[in-house]
């Protein structure tokens, strides 16, 4: 087995070794630098960036959207798929047809986002909701057939309320899968909200990236992509380190 | 094999359960047919006794069982625990211990056993001190903060017999409890049980498909036969206890054994 520590210092000289690519590839001029600026140029610029009062606003704007997004397709989203998966009928009818509506492209119904909801606030919200609440139905489905049938019947034998099945025996069940929900879920919302601010948008961030990418300004669209990098991996991250906390015992 | 020369009664058979079981049946309807799982099953189980139901696969000896939990209703006639009739599972007459170790395994083994006071609101000293006790008697004192992962098979069955045991029911069900053990662990896990059930005193009905296991644990083994599930034979186990490994190979055994072995091949 190889040690950890090695893993890590292994995995570290990739990204280390990216980067210097990078950096020589633009300092030697084999790629164009106006093209390609030098990785240290584009860190020093996310530094700037990161002072500029626009580009805060333009993440807190961001930063709303997603969250209210969120908030609203978590719980929707999990309440379905726990009432389908509960519902053996349900179950049967409406599995297939997630699946279909799960496989098309989220991105083609945008123009219809922007029909309905105008270029603002609301559009954002609705398409990143429309964007993650499949994929929460989904896993949460998989959450609930993942709760076994001895643990209810041990639970029912005990004399167990519905609400203590409830908070007993199929969350802590769950925990693991729905946290796995949590996790990916962010990653198709955030997609949602930046799809939505790069295609028609007036702020945020994703907007922002637009712009300085059709101004060709690659300093600056280069920090953004690394800025949105950073922000949805420490998401990813925390996340995982819940997760692996809760779910030591799933062995 | 340890003969178990020492077993003693660590406390009063305290709480005892009858069992009365009046003319049960059991018919599954689909929307098709209707399939008769249990006949006309009438049984007296006297407190304190360790009673094994023993049959072919699909007699409904599991069926029965989780009526007595109140797990399932059955379609006609009675069952009475200590008097009174069985209508839903009641943690405070029965203890179940199930085939599938069925712990939780995000609680640890003592949380698992506590976990059918947990549901009851009983405070969290009492339910350590009630757990730590349960735990000592299945011989798991030392391994209260495991998680059920950390644990082999014989020892999970142990938590879940803890489980069982720690409100103390009158009559403890187990739904073949050993039956995914290997052999040796399975011996020293029915040599436990005589342990527990001496020092407990309970009532136990015990369901297997092993007859060795049924002989050797058994005060009275109740032999049923294939659908429709009726009782084809009911006999007392006259060996001495504490039982020992040495009586597996007597004549008494092998007599009774295939006493047993006779019915269930005619019937299967």
């Amino acid at each position: 087995m190889i040690g950890s520590l090695g893993l890590k210092l292994a995995r570290f000289a990739v990204v280390l070794s990216v980067f210097a690519l990078w950096e020589v590839l633009s300092r030697t001029g084999m790629v164009n630098p106006r093209l390609l600026p030098s990785a240290s140029d584009t860190i020093a610029m996310l530094g700037q960036l990161l002072q500029r009062a626009s580009v805060r606003s333009d993440l807190a704007v961001t930063a709303s959207e997603v969250a209210v997004a969120f908030v609203l397709a978590v719980p929707c989203g999990a309440l379905i798929g726990f009432a389908i998966a509960e519902n053996r009928y349900f179950a049967e009818v409406a599995k297939p047809l997630l699946f279909f509506a799960f496989s098309i492209p989220k991105s083609i119904f945008l123009p219809m986002f922007i029909l309905v909801f105008g270029v603002g606030f609301s559009q954002k919200v609705g398409f990143a909701f429309f964007s993650t609440i499949f994929i929460v139905i989904m896993s949460t489905t998989v959450a609930v057939d993942s709760v076994k049938t001895e643990y209810l019947t041990v639970a029912r034998s005990y004399g167990a309320t519905t609400a203590q099945t409830a908070f007993r025996v199929y969350l802590p069940s769950m925990l693991p899968v729905l946290l796995e929900t949590v996790r990916i879920s962010m990653i198709f919302n955030l997609t949602g909200v930046l799809l939505a601010e790069m295609y028609a948008s007036r702020d945020g961030i994703g907007h922002q990236i637009a712009t300085w990418g059709e101004n060709f300004q690659m300093e600056q669209l280069l920090a953004g992509v690394l800025m949105i990098a950073i922000i949805a991996m420490t998401f990813n991250e925390l996340v995982r380190w819940v997760e692996t906390r809760c779910s030591h015992w799933r062995t | 094999m340890q003969p178990l020369a020492n077993v003693t009664r660590l406390q009063p058979a305290s709480r005892a359960g009858s069992i009365q079981i009046k003319n049960v049946g059991q018919v599954f309807k689909t929307s098709t047919q209707s399939v008769e799982a249990l006949s006309d099953v009438s049984l007296d189980v006297k407190p304190g006794k360790f009673v094994v139901l023993v049959g072919p696969s699909g007699c409904g000896k599991s069926t029965l069982l989780m009526m007595l939990a109140g797990l399932r209703k059955q379609t006609s006639g009675t069952i009475l625990i200590n008097g009174a009739p069985i209508v839903a599972p009641d943690p405070d007459r029965i203890g179940v211990v199930f085939q599938e170790p069925s712990l939780f395994p995000w609680l640890t083994a003592e949380e698992n056993v506590e976990f059918p006071l947990t549901l009851r609101g009983v405070d969290k000293a009492e339910r350590r001190r009630k757990a730590q006790e349960a735990l000592l008697l299945v011989g798991l004192d030392g391994f209260a903060k495991r998680h059920p992962h950390e644990l082999s098979g014989g020892m999970k069955q142990r938590v879940s017999i803890a489980r069982g045991l720690v409100q103390d029911p009158p009559v403890l069900l187990m739904d073949e409890p050993f039956a995914a053990l290997d052999e040796q662990t399975r011996m020293t896990m029915g040599d436990e049980l005589l342990r527990i059930w001496a020092a407990t005193g309970k009532t136990v009905v015990f369901v297997t498909h092993s007859l060795t296991e049924a002989v050797y644990l058994a005060d009275e083994v109740v032999v049923m036969s294939a659908r429709p599930g009726r009782i084809v034979d009911h006999l007392t186990v006259t060996l001495p206890r504490p039982r020992t490994y040495e009586m597996l190979s007597g004549d008494a055994f092998g007599a009774m054994r295939d006493r047993i072995w006779r019915h269930i091949r005619k019937s299967a």
